[in-house]
This record gives C-alpha cells, sequence and structure tokens, in this order.
C-alpha cells in the first residue's frame, strides 16, 4: 500500500508527455496508412476504373475515344457489331481460345513440375538451394527471349524438323504410320513434320515459360510434407505409383489446384507466344485487346470493353477456386 | 514366418558408420526393445528391418529367407512411426483400412476389419472422424491399429511414446504389452526411455554407437549390467574409479571386496559401480566395504528418499526407503556398507571410449 501511495504523486506529474508523444506516433501512423491508400488508389484503382469508363464510351473516328454510356462494345464481345441483324462469335471464340491455351498449359505446367519438386524436396538442402536459384535465375529472362528461342528450335528450316530430316526420324516416323497420326494433329505437312504454327507449339512455349512458377508455388507444400507419409503407405504394401496417388497427391490436391488456377490467370493474358506459333484463327482475346487500343483499329473503348471480359473471366475462375478449395478442405 | 535375424548388418552415411556390424535374433511373438541414447543407430536399425533403408552390409533373414533387399512394400512389417504419420485426408476407418484398401480387399469387409481393429484398440465409434479431430493418445492408437491391419509379419515402433505426455505415456506401454501378448506378434520397439523398455519388453538391446552393449531380459540388464554404459544407461548408479590390488579394488586409499575382483590383475584400472537402492545406511553390522559418509542433501521423492553424501569413496547418492525410522539431517554423518555382491565391476577404458553420457557420480536417472 505504501508502495503505491509514494508513486501515484509520481505519476500526476507526468501524464502530459507520454500522452503527447502517443499522439503524435498515432498521427504519423494515420498518415503513413494514408499514403498507402493514395498510391494503391492512384496505381490500381484509378487506371482500373480508367479502363471501365473507357468500355462504356464511344470511339471517335480517326481520334481517340469519347465520354458515354453505351453498352454496344460489350455486346459486340458476345454477339457481333452487327447484332441483332448477324450474330457472331468471333471475339467469345478468341476468350476461349484464351482460356484453352492458358488451361492446358498451366495443367501441363504443373502435372510435370509436380515429380520434379518432389524429387527434388527429397536432395540435401544445399542441392535444393541450388535448385531454387537456377529457377529464380531463369525468370529473369524475358518472355521474348524465351519465344524467341523456341521459334528458333521448332522453325521448319532450321530447327527440330530439319533434325527430324536429317537423322531419318521423319523416315521411321513415316514408316511406322505414326506420320499420319503427326498429320491429322496438324503437326505435319506431306513432306515432313512441322510443328510451327500449332496449338502445340503455343502451349508447349506458355507451359514453358510458366514452368519455372509451378515449381516455387509446389515448392513448400511439399518440401512441408512428411517423409513419414510415404514411408508408413510403404511399409503397408503400397508400390511408389500407389504411395503416389493415395497419399502424395491427395496431400497437395489443394496447392495444386492453387497453382493451376495462379498460372492460368497469368496466362490468360499471354500475348507474344499466341502471336508468334498460334494460328490466326486461333488468336486470343489478349492479342485483340492490343490489336484494338494500338494496333490497326484503334478502337479503345472496344478494347477495354475485351479487358474488362478477361478481367472478369479471371476473377470468375479465382472465385471457383476458392469455392473448390474450401469445400475440399471441409468435407473430402 | 518364423524368426527374424540381422547378420552382420552394418550401415553407414558416407564416413558416419550408424550401425556397426550388429548380429542379432528377435524370437518369434516376442517383444523386444531397442533401448539407447538417440543417435546411438537404433532407429536406424528398426528403418533397415522395415526395409525403408538399404544395410551397407550384412543380411537380414526372416524364416531363414534372405529379405536384405526385399522393398518394404513386400515384407509385410507393420510400422507405427515416431509422428504417426496418418493421412489426414483420409478419415480414421480409412486410415485403419489403408493396407486392406490398396491390397484390393471389397470396401464393405476392409471397413468391418478396420471397425474390429479399431475396437481392439479402444477407439469403437471413431471411424468416421478426421484425424485433425483426434488427441495425441487417439492418435496413436489409431497408427496402431493401421499397422496391425495387415496382419504383420512382425510389428515395428519406432519412439511410439514420444509424443505423449507422461501419464498417458505409462498407460499406453501397459496397453500396447497387453495387445502384443494377446495378438503374439513378434514386436520391436525403438525406445531411448529405459523405463518404457522395461514395463514393455521381453528383451532389451541396449546399443550406443551403432553397436549392442548388452541383451538380456530387463532384471538381467538392470541387475547384471555388462558395461558401465548399460549400468549407468539402465536405472541409476553410483560409479567409482579404483585399481585392483591383491583381490581387492582400491579406491582411493579404501580397499573394497567383491567376489570379482580376483578376476583382474594387479594394477589394472577397473571402474565399480553401485545401484544407490543397494547402499546399506545406518549403523547395524560390521560386515566388509564399511566407509563413512556426511549428508548434503536430501531428496524427498514420496516413497523414496535420496541422500547425497560425501564419503572418501567420492560423492554417493543412496536411496532409502521414506518409511524408515532411521533418517538422517543435512550435515549428519552416517555409517554405509557397500555389500560386495551389490558392486559390479568393470575394466576402465580411456576417458574417451566412455562418452555414451556416463558421468563420475551418478548417471541416467
Amino acid at each position: 500500500m505504501t508502495v503505491v501511495g509514494h508513486i501515484r504523486p509520481a505519476a500526476d506529474d507526468a501524464p502530459p508527455r507520454p500522452e503527447r508523444a502517443a499522439l503524435r506516433w498515432r498521427a504519423l501512423g494515420l498518415a503513413i496508412t494514408l499514403l498507402l491508400w493514395t498510391v494503391v488508389l492512384v496505381l490500381c484503382l484509378v487506371p482500373l476504373a480508367l479502363v471501365l469508363v473507357i468500355s462504356v464510351g464511344q470511339k471517335v473516328e480517326g481520334a481517340g475515344w469519347e465520354w458515354g454510356f453505351t453498352a454496344e462494345n460489350y455486346i459486340r464481345f458476345l454477339v457481333g457489331a452487327q447484332w441483332p441483324a448477324e450474330t457472331t462469335f468471333l471475339y467469345l471464340t478468341q476468350l476461349y481460345w484464351s482460356m484453352r491455351y492458358a488451361v492446358v498449359a498451366s495443367v501441363i505446367a504443373v502435372v510435370t513440375a509436380l515429380p520434379f519438386t518432389y524429387l527434388m524436396t527429397r536432395q540435401s538442402r544445399r542441392a535444393q538451394a541450388l535448385w531454387l536459384v537456377f529457377l529464380l535465375a531463369t525468370l529473369s529472362l524475358s518472355e521474348v527471349f524465351i519465344v524467341m528461342g523456341w521459334d528458333i528450335i521448332l522453325s521448319n528450316n532450321s530447327g527440330l524438323p530439319m533434325l527430324f530430316a536429317a537423322s531419318g526420324l521423319t523416315d521411321w516416323l513415316k514408316a511406322t504410320g505414326w506420320f499420319d497420326v503427326l498429320r491429322d494433329w496438324g503437326l505435319a505437312n506431306p513432306r515432313n513434320v512441322k510443328f510451327k504454327t500449332s496449338e502445340f507449339a503455343t502451349v508447349l512455349t506458355m507451359s514453358y515459360l510458366v514452368w519455372p512458377y509451378a515449381v516455387i508455388l509446389l515448392y513448400p507444400a511439399l518440401s512441408r510434407l512428411d517423409p513419414s507419409l510415404a514411408e508408413a503407405a510403404r511399409t503397408m504394401g503400397a508400390r511408389p505409383w500407389t504411395v503416389a496417388r493415395t497419399v502424395i497427391l491427395p496431400a497437395v490436391r489443394l496447392p495444386l489446384l492453387g497453382a493451376v488456377l495462379l498460372l492460368f490467370v497469368f496466362l490468360l493474358g499471354g500475348y507474344v507466344a499466341v502471336t508468334v506459333f498460334a494460328d490466326p484463327a486461333k488468336h486470343t482475346t489478349a492479342v485483340s485487346v492490343y490489336e484494338h487500343v494500338r494496333g490497326s483499329t484503334l478502337n479503345a473503348p472496344f478494347g477495354a470493353a475485351q479487358s474488362v471480359i478477361l478481367l472478369v473471366t479471371a476473377a470468375v475462375f479465382l472465385v471457383i477456386g476458392h469455392r473448390l478449395s474450401r469445400t475440399s478442405r471441409g468435407g473430402g | 514366418m518364423g524368426a527374424l535375424s540381422l547378420g552382420n548388418i552394418g550401415k553407414e552415411y558416407g564416413e558416419a558408420r550408424a550401425v556397426d556390424g550388429i548380429t542379432l535374433d528377435f524370437p518369434e511373438g516376442q517383444l523386444t526393445a531397442l533401448l539407447g541414447p538417440s543417435g546411438c543407430g537404433k532407429t536406424t536399425l528398426l528403418r533397415m528391418i522395415a526395409g525403408l533403408e538399404v544395410p551397407t552390409r550384412g543380411t537380414i533373414t526372416m524364416g531363414g529367407r534372405d529379405i536384405t533387399r526385399v522393398p518394404a512394400h513386400k515384407r509385410k512389417f507393420g510400422m507405427v512411426f515416431q509422428s504417426f504419420a496418418l493421412f489426414p485426408h483420409l478419415s480414421v476407418r480409412d486410415n485403419v483400412a489403408y493396407a486392406l484398401t490398396i491390397a484390393g480387399t471389397p470396401r464393405g469387409e476392409a471397413a468391418a476389419r478396420a471397425d474390429r481393429l479399431l475396437d481392439l484398440v479402444q477407439l469403437a465409434g471413431l471411424g468416421e472422424r478426421r484425424i485433425g479431430q483426434l488427441s495425441g493418445g487417439q492418435r496413436q492408437r489409431v497408427a496402431i491399429a493401421r499397422a496391425l491391419a495387415q496382419e504383420p509379419d512382425v510389428f515395428l515402433l519406432d519412439e511410439p511414446m514420444s509424443a505423449l505426455d507422461a501419464k498417458l505415456r505409462e498407460e499406453m506401454q501397459v496397453e500396447l504389452r497387453l495387445l502384443q501378448q494377446r495378438l503374439g506378434v513378434t514386436t520391436i520397439v525403438v525406445t531411448h526411455d529405459q523405463r518404457e523398455a522395461m514395463t514393455m519388453a521381453d528383451r532389451i538391446i541396449v546399443m550406443s554407437r551403432g553397436k549392442v552393449e548388452q541383451e538380456g531380459t530387463p532384471q538381467e540388464i538392470y541387475h547384471w549390467p555388462a558395461t558401465g554404459f548399460v549400468a549407468g544407461f539402465i536405472g541409476r548408479a553410483n560409479f567409482m574409479d579404483g585399481i585392483a590390488r591383491d583381490g581387492r579394488i582400491m579406491v582411493g586409499e579404501i580397499a573394497l571386496s567383491l567376489p570379482q575382483a580376483a578376476r583382474f590383475l594387479d594394477g589394472s584400472p577397473v571402474q565399480l559401480a553401485c545401484r544407490p537402492e543397494a547402499i546399506r545406511m545406518g549403523e547395524g553390522g560390521a560386515g566388509a566395504n564399511r566407509v563413512q559418509g556426511r549428508v548434503t542433501f536430501v531428496r524427498d521423492l514420496g516413497p523414496v528418499r535420496d541422500f547425497h553424501l560425501e564419503t572418501v569413496l567420492g560423492k554417493l547418492v543412496v536411496e532409502h526407503g521414506s518409511d524408515q525410522s532411521t533418517s538422517p539431517k543435512i550435515g549428519e554423518t552416517v555409517h554405509l556398507t557397500l555389500p560386495p555382491e551389490a558392486l559390479r565391476i568393470y575394466p576402465r577404458l580411456p576417458p574417451q571410449d566412455l562418452s555414451g553420457g556416463v558421468p563420475s557420480a551418478l548417471a541416467a536417472e
């Protein structure tokens, strides 16, 4: 009691100082929060709002665009410019190709990265670090550079087709009948195999582009996986493939889904690989956006509408993925 | 089936020698404990028996058949892991039925077998639960039931109690022992806990630095530890360094007599060990090996008291029933008798060879 009595007067003298200091800190915290929000607003929300505004604006012939509130850009995307007289699904088809390339390429990347990453996590710490550094380093290569590389590898006169012909592989394919199968798949002309301007080349390059990301996305989940889970399965009679199917895959199904989704959204906006490798009839929405905004037609409002639709598509897939992961976490 | 035998099994990781030429037999239907401090190679040995590690040398045979290179999934040895390694994406029942499911047993039959096993480990009715909803003790029971589902030829447990709290651990030791006796399955338990080994095992194999120090029944190992290491690791012991002379052992100025002393040549360095409960304290009797000691500390443990004493032989700890009338206080001087038949003697090795955690006064509680 006496101790409290001694302390109290001293405490009564002090209050203004700490309170003022606390106030100053709070003001500073508020200022930083405000600044951050301003940055987010200016860098993210304002451009997004601008795209939204432009997408409902009107094109001015030979110039830019003007304010407006029209749905015609969106209608054009869905059923064509001549609607209701004539209905075309040109732009929806492009969206279909966007999704198809992105789905196939992201699934290929994740499925091939899974066994690689699993084996990587079983290596020594040092080996794992070296692999990760190497993979991170490859991310510094630009998309253009990688696409150029594949362009050369797949080109008819100097790439793999030449190697196929020179090594006799083409003749062997013809002799065994596989050549006709490749022709059916659009991967051969009458004389030799050809890879360029094909869905195969497009998807291959896109999955190559995101493959390091797939490894990095799967790495944390796989390295956290308790090795004794697989060992326990082995002692219960599971062969290596059974272990993978019944233990490892179910244990990492959520990170797998997450990786596919993230890479899908990333690839949805892929541009370079599509313009170089895809048949123009199978070009994507992203290519079309570029053509309308910067290319020959100079129709910014329509370009903006297309990018809004691309954005909405990505958001829809993310929401579906979120739902899936929630239900499988709860009940599966 | 038949007995499991190890013939000169060794495992090296680069330069490090984890298991160093071990030859052992595991009789059918018995529970054997592999006991030793961490890093003594006991888990590596168990993993080689399970087929999860390939020995660098030696052979493993099961009923006369060489299984050294047979992969784990073809051995039909059930194993309980230290972390239990239960599959988080499966229900309790599906975990237990895993071995049956992947072997192609019809679903209904596998589920029925799993339910019988859950009943056996006293988890009846919890089949639908998810692993995340179970307590540590329940998880361990699931792990045991799962390992038994394939009716294993050998049942292996790697530190099965280490994830449980002390009270639950003792209950589970008894329960596991009763279960093992009921099923009569050849069982090998790896543990670093001597009480656990003594509670459960028919036979204990004490290991140190990749080698077998001693094998025997719990009583043999406790009362006749073959080496100073075993004396220190199993239970507690007072250690004294001495020199053999004229059929007795000189510890400092004191000559102690014991039956085995004559086996040592004059002048050879020896180590003596004596259990704290074997030292008699009080005035009564004349007899050999009597010294005086001054009480420095009394540790009251309920049923027993530990007296820490300063003597001419060095520091000694004596355990005494707390109900006995003679209860010296700190600072008092008492008479101690070290009965010759309770003293154990070992050749004294250069210090670095005794580094298995044996301090000079009192080792391992």
